[in-house]
């Protein structure tokens, strides 16, 4: 395994440790199973890309391409993500129970700083049929999305190549300032990004 | 939103008595717990604010082997401890039947979770002490035009008493203040118009040349941004 490989292997269980953070704390705020679930995938799938990435680097010390420690860096960080994985599934297994929610869990996740959010795009909004690369949306609005309903499918964790369509529902994660002006854009009555 | 950490006094004799000798983070740690009414709410918000800024300190402090950032992250850390045994105590003092229980064992939960995320961070941060060949992991952090940065206003400089907008931060450096310590309490996500004062310690994100213009700024070298 290259350096270059074990920093893509990083970088995807950090990503994707994130994603889950931030659909466990979604499936909550709109009570909703089914992204409940896809964190229970998801977690299958960390779980999957870390043991892969513990045995390559095993297999490199022995074979005497890595460093010690920078294996031990290596591991430690695939740990970290795969901790942080099993607490979004903790907090998505809340969802997944069958008990009422209590109603301070959703006004606290909504008022944290970094907040989560859900849009629909309508037929008037400058969103619809732009790919997520080509607006900027992450720069410009300090919004980004991470998952998209289209009918009945799901998107998680949307390509830059995804094409937004009239009638997508967008959850998306952000700062408190940015939400307005994303909400605005999706339903239409923004125009200028 | 500002929350105080334990504002009790007993401790004043533990801590002089410990005075020097340990890092201001370790010091916390050894307060005594005690029952501070504050909303469950409250607490919640805060928990999964330090669990989210944890986690980009942390790394950061790795990426740029910042060892103040990681240290910022141990004093998070111990604060985080105290709003798990507080959020704990409040559930269980607010439970009269067993439906409020269950409810109220959901956000249990959910504290419970933030603070392993908050102990995950806490990990990386270890890493800081194992000797590297080269830094680890540059594709880390995304935008990596942008760093991180522990900034301190020291006395006699013009950001005394000027709030965020004044002194026109984000337009004139691209700097955003991710945070702001002031003595035991921190204020997350600031606002435009929060007053800075002397002693608040804050962590900023953005180019290079902005924080360090910032810097002087705040050491007092310049009276300008």
């Amino acid at each position: 395994m290259s350096e270059e490989e074990a920093e893509k292997m990083l970088l995807e269980l950090k990503e994707k440790a994130e994603l889950m953070v931030d659909l466990a704390y979604s499936s909550l705020i709109y009570d909703n199973r089914e992204i409940a679930e896809e964190v229970y995938e998801l977690e299958d799938y960390v779980d999957k890309i870390n043991d892969e990435l513990q045995k390559l680097a095993i297999e490199d010390t022995r074979k005497g391409e890595l460093d010690v420690n920078e294996v031990l860096a290596i591991i430690q960080l695939g740990i970290s993500s795969e901790v942080i994985a099993d607490a979004a599934r903790e907090i998505a297994d809340v969802q997944l129970r069958d008990v009422k929610l209590h109603p301070i869990l959703k006004e606290s996740l909504m008022e944290s700083n970094e907040i989560l959010l859900k849009v629909k795009i309508t037929p008037k909004s400058i969103l619809k049929d732009k790919k997520i690369g080509e607006i900027r949306l992450a720069s410009e609005t300090g919004m980004w999305i991470i998952a998209i309903k289209r009918g009945n499918k799901w998107i998680y964790d949307p390509t830059k190549n995804i094409t937004l369509r009239e009638n997508d529902i967008l959850f998306a994660k952000g700062d408190k300032e940015g939400k307005d002006h994303f909400i605005a854009l999706a339903e239409g009555r923004e125009k200028k990004i | 939103m500002y929350l105080n950490t334990n504002k009790d006094k007993k401790i004043g004799m533990k801590n002089k008595l410990l005075g020097k000798l340990m890092p201001k983070w370790k010091k916390v740690e050894f307060e005594e717990i005690e029952y501070e009414p504050k909303s469950i709410k409250e607490i919640l918000i805060e928990m999964k604010n330090i669990s989210e800024l944890m986690v980009d300190l942390a790394y950061s402090a790795l990426l740029f082997n910042n060892k103040e950032l990681a240290e910022e992250v141990k004093y998070l850390e111990v604060r985080m401890d105290t709003l798990n045994y507080d959020i704990r105590l409040i559930a269980l003092l607010a439970a009269r039947t067993k439906e409020d229980a269950e409810e109220l064992t959901g956000i249990l939960q959910v504290a419970e979770a933030a603070e392993t995320i908050s102990n995950a961070a806490a990990d990386i941060t270890k890493l800081l002490s194992v000797r590297l060949t080269h830094p680890i992991l540059p594709g880390l952090i995304k935008k990596s035009d942008e760093t991180i940065k522990k900034l301190t206003i020291k006395e006699g400089s013009v950001a005394h008493n000027k709030t965020i907008k004044d002194l026109r931060i984000a337009s004139e450096t691209g700097v955003r203040v991710l945070t702001i310590r002031r003595k035991d309490r921190w204020i997350y996500a600031p606002k435009k118009d929060e007053l800075l004062k002397a002693g608040d310690i804050l962590i900023g994100i953005g180019p290079e040349e902005g924080l360090a213009r910032l810097n002087k700024l705040f050491e007092g070298k310049i009276k300008v941004l």
